[in-house]
């Protein structure tokens, strides 16, 4: 896909999706290569866009007031539940009014509140705990190994260096299949913590806010990256890049295809020869 | 006439177990006290630069591997002190913000004391990080996460 360009200085090529895609690579984007290339190639090279779920907004305003609860602290400033609750019904009504509820909106905007509430009554996190960082974007270049930049955001890096995830489920997780299902992402934290501090985290976290009637907080330590899960992670960069080249966007069918927004796409793509 | 006199100093380690030092006092005029605070912080930012600048020269060191016997030229390299631990496009984008925005120099440098403990120039990637968005909000330029990296998209949930 080249796009010509007339600037006066004659033709110029814009680069290929594909060649940027190169460049840098996300945790994200290398899940959504895992579970199946032609999702990836429909979310990542065509660009196509689906509207927001319920689930997403409900995960993106949770995320959103945690964000400010960590803020809060890591400026010295009291908490004050009244003003995050203020965080939070704005941050519903953003982007809100797209979304199908299916009639649950109430109810679901309710349950939002309550994980919240249930975090803020049982978080490990001291009111007094400064944080060393909260949702920063970082970068680790990779050059060196032949693979792209590694980038993303860290939701929030505990004092001496704990690195923690936050996550929305509507089931109780499983601790081992948690840092399993979640392990590609952890990685990419540490390797991003890694680069960017010149230490070793101290360890990793996942703290679920579990969507049930009655919600609850898991929360799943998990010990520094080793070597093998670095190699492990270089590994599956070095088929991203390779498999990118190819083209090689084969779809993977299976359960995942069950909430795949793209599988009315995926049903009918003829592996662009129009048949 | 009210007159505001400051003063910054600052002295280094250098090798051989040798140290050097560099101070410079400025005075200035107000006709109102209440200009003090943001002249203070001016005055502060100026003799800071000033300072950090000139003692970059080491000028003569004494020999690291003898007696003492050594001799300098004069122009030898800068030390490190002076060097940004973040990397450059972060330097580089600390300063854009903080100049498009006329921001405080000597704010900036107590904000870096206030969450991490250190000056602007030694915070590293993951602290200068936070720096960077900390000042996009405060100058109304801060973006949703999905848009911090532009393009393509940042990491994933």
């Amino acid at each position: 896909m080249i796009a010509i360009i007339e600037n006066g200085a004659g033709p110029v090529a814009e680069p290929a999706p594909i060649e940027k895609l190169k460049r840098t690579v996300s945790a994200s984007r290398l899940n959504c290569w895992l579970q199946c290339r032609l999702k990836f190639y429909f979310r990542y090279v065509l660009k196509l866009t689906k509207p927001k779920t319920a689930a997403l907004h409900y995960g993106s305003v949770v995320h959103l007031v945690l964000q400010q609860w960590n803020m809060t602290r890591w400026r010295r400033q009291p908490f004050e539940i009244a003003k995050l609750k203020q965080v939070f019904d704005t941050g519903w009504l953003d982007q809100g009014s797209a979304i199908d509820w299916d009639g649950e909106e109430p109810e679901q905007k309710i349950s939002a509140w309550n994980v919240l509430e249930k975090y803020f009554t049982e978080t490990p996190i001291k009111a007094d705990e400064l944080p060393e960082a909260v949702e920063v974007p970082v970068e680790a270049d990779l050059s060196s190994h032949g693979l792209p930049v590694l980038i993303g955001v860290l939701d929030l890096v505990r004092a001496g260096g704990r690195i923690v995830d936050f996550k929305t489920a509507a089931k109780t997780p499983d601790a081992d299949m948690a840092l399993h299902q979640n392990g590609v992402q952890l990685d990419c934290y540490s390797v991003l913590y890694r680069e960017a501090t010149g230490k070793r985290e101290s360890g990793r976290e996942l703290h679920h806010l579990v969507k049930t009637k009655v919600p609850k907080l898991v929360i799943t330590p998990a010990e520094p990256m080793l070597e093998y899960r670095r190699t492990r992670l270089f590994r599956l960069m070095e088929d991203y890049v390779d498999g990118l080249d190819r083209g090689d966007f084969i779809p993977a069918p299976g359960f995942g295809c069950m909430g795949c927004e793209f599988l009315h796409e995926c049903k009918k793509y003829d592996g662009g020869r129009h048949e | 006439m009210i007159t505001l006199e400051a003063n910054y100093s600052k002295k280094i380690g250098l090798p051989g177990y040798s140290s050097h030092q560099f101070s410079v006092t400025l005075k200035s005029e107000l006709s109102d006290i209440t200009q003090a605070q943001a002249e203070s912080a001016r005055l502060y930012a100026v003799l800071q630069s000033s300072v950090d600048h000139n003692i970059q020269q080491v000028g003569f060191l004494p020999n690291v591997n003898g007696n003492g016997n050594g001799h300098g030229n004069g122009h030898t390299p800068p030390v490190e002190t002076d060097a940004w631990k973040c990397s450059d496009k972060q330097r580089d984008l600390i300063l854009k913000i903080t100049d498009e925005h006329k921001l405080d120099k000597a704010k900036v440098e107590q904000l870096a004391q206030d969450r991490f403990g250190k000056g602007v120039k030694s915070l590293n990637k993951l602290e200068a990080s936070g720096l960077i968005e900390e000042l996009l909000e405060q100058t109304g330029q801060s973006k949703p996460r999905n848009q911090r990296f532009s393009p393509p998209k940042a990491g994933g949930r």
